[in-house]
């Protein structure tokens, strides 16, 4: 397996983490911090476009441009070490990476472009980024840190029906790096495993996407709600309580679509959807509101954490 | 009666093969027609989109692919490319064929709507669902919009910095993609 980092981290800013669930922002810090994982956030970093990308409105160039910039803002925190918490900022950045060291001629492009701007500075030097050993997502950076995780734990899921939702954009793209497999993707089984819960591993939809599908979800609502009720009612199938995630565009077509989506199917979704990280921080004694930021769900986690207190009664 | 034959049917295959967005260890012309791709994609599950007869025609260099409707329905998730016996990826194709219809200009009915995500970038630094779907989003998920009056102050309460970049940053950003046509690029999608 390739060696992960646990220092020299830019901890790389995502807009739906930002915009939609910032509980993952400061849940991931929270357990860098109790873990000793070194970071450091640029706010001058710019999101990686990865929406308006696959909605087709950034073509190529302008996606690399983007993350070139980017890449220098890592370079010059001495932070090469680029950490992802959405799946989609890992498939445009690790694709750029790509770009820029194997097609000269568009490195040359893209630098020309710099130089045209007065931003000398910026210009990409071939491999000075490497696909694998540069670009992480933060699920990653856990799983190389997980006993340490593990001695921290004094919240108990072992009472819930955990399953888990592996982005699209993580397991699928660049899948040759893939950590914990893409036929059965089970990085996040393992993280939840080392906490000490059990997960209920494959169930029939485990590989589905999400059903955000980008443009699907605005503009072919009724495609992207089938696709996303049917992973639902595969859930409930499995009587399942709580659903893990790894991505922000995922966790938003879930949480914020279920009660919409049981309305509409006349069942009954009661499915708890939390970011691994805020399992994790939650499970390790991060406090509720001021870092899992529960506050932000549409399916109220105050329910889960209640039934967890009562337990422990 | 002649039977016309194309003096060159890869030509489209290799234009597609050498676009910016082809993983450049792309097994288009390893396709073998298994219809993986088709069987595991959640648009060919709900619609007519059929990611292995897009390939062939594309193999075939039917460059009219580009009108077709049902390329719209592809989710980008990559499905088709992670089960692909021959490392295809019907996926990046799909998105190469929509990029080909965008620089034709005749698929701003399907992208202008989106056009939103550039002018956002190029304002706050940050690419965020543009405002023309808020109404309808508010409407499906109770309390969102609620949400976001509250985001700045949720973001104080979890001691995260501000969500925009610098100005500077902004200016550099504006003055990067204007060189790369980005700015012509969203106004032509808005017509």
């Amino acid at each position: 397996m390739k060696s992960i980092p646990d220092k020299n981290i830019l901890l790389f800013k995502s807009c739906l983490v930002s915009t939609e669930y910032p509980g993952i922002e400061s849940s991931t810090k929270y357990i860098f911090d109790k873990v000793g994982v070194e970071y450091v956030i640029d706010h001058d970093q710019s999101c990686c476009t990865g929406l308006g990308h696959y909605s087709d409105v950034f073509n190529q160039t302008s996606t690399t441009l983007i993350a070139t910039r980017n890449f220098h803002l890592a370079k010059k925190n001495n932070a090469k070490n680029i950490t992802v918490m959405c799946a989609t900022c890992y498939a445009i950045n690790k694709k750029s990476v790509k770009l820029l060291n194997n097609n000269d001629q568009f490195r040359e492009k893209i630098n020309a472009v710099f130089e045209d701007s007065s931003m000398e500075e910026m210009k990409y030097e071939k491999e000075s980024f490497n696909p694998s050993d540069n670009i992480f997502h933060v699920v990653e950076v856990l799983f190389n840190k997980k006993d340490e995780i593990n001695k921290y734990v004094n919240m108990d899921f072992s009472n819930f029906r955990i399953a888990t939702h592996h982005a699209c954009h993580y397991c699928k793209v660049h899948y040759e790096d893939t950590i914990g497999g893409f036929r059965n993707p089970r990085i996040l089984d393992e993280l939840v495993e080392s906490l000490g819960f059990n997960t209920i591993d494959w169930y029939n939809t485990k590989r589905n996407t999400c059903g955000a599908g980008f443009r699907q979800r605005f503009v072919n609502k009724p495609i992207s709600m089938k696709v996303t009720g049917d992973k639902l009612l595969e859930l409930n199938k499995e009587n399942v309580d709580i659903l893990i995630h790894m991505c922000p565009n995922c966790q938003m077509q879930f949480d914020r679509y279920q009660p919409y989506l049981s309305k509409e199917l006349g069942v009954d979704f009661n499915v708890f959807h939390l970011n691994i990280t805020q399992l994790i921080a939650l499970a390790i004694g991060g406090d509720p509101y001021k870092t899992v930021g529960i506050q932000t769900h549409t399916v109220s986690i105050e329910p889960l954490i209640r039934r967890i207190l009562d337990i422990e009664v | 009666m002649s039977v016309q034959i194309e003096n060159n049917p890869l030509k489209f295959a290799r234009k597609i093969l050498s676009d910016l967005r082809a993983s450049e260890d792309m097994g288009l012309l390893k396709c073998v027609q298994c219809g993986m791709c088709t069987s595991t994609c959640p648009g060919a599950k709900n619609s007519d989109y059929n990611p292995r007869g897009m390939v062939e025609k594309v193999l075939e260099g039917e460059e009219s692919i580009i009108s077709d409707e049902e390329i719209w329905n592809c989710f980008y998730c990559y499905t088709c490319h992670s089960v692909c016996p021959v490392g295809n990826n019907p996926c990046e194709i799909n998105q190469i064929l929509r990029g080909i219809a965008i620089d034709k200009g005749i698929a701003n009915d399907k992208v202008g709507s989106f056009a939103g995500y550039g002018d956002s970038f190029l304002t706050i630094g940050i690419g965020a669902m543009p405002k023309s779907f808020f109404m309808e989003l508010n409407e499906d998920i109770e309390g969102w919009l609620d949400f976001k009056s509250k985001l700045e102050e949720i973001r104080e309460e979890l001691g995260l910095g501000s969500i925009t970049i610098s100005n500077e940053s902004i200016e550099e950003i504006n003055t990067l993609l204007k060189k790369v046509g980005f700015n012509k690029r969203i106004e032509e999608l808005k017509k």
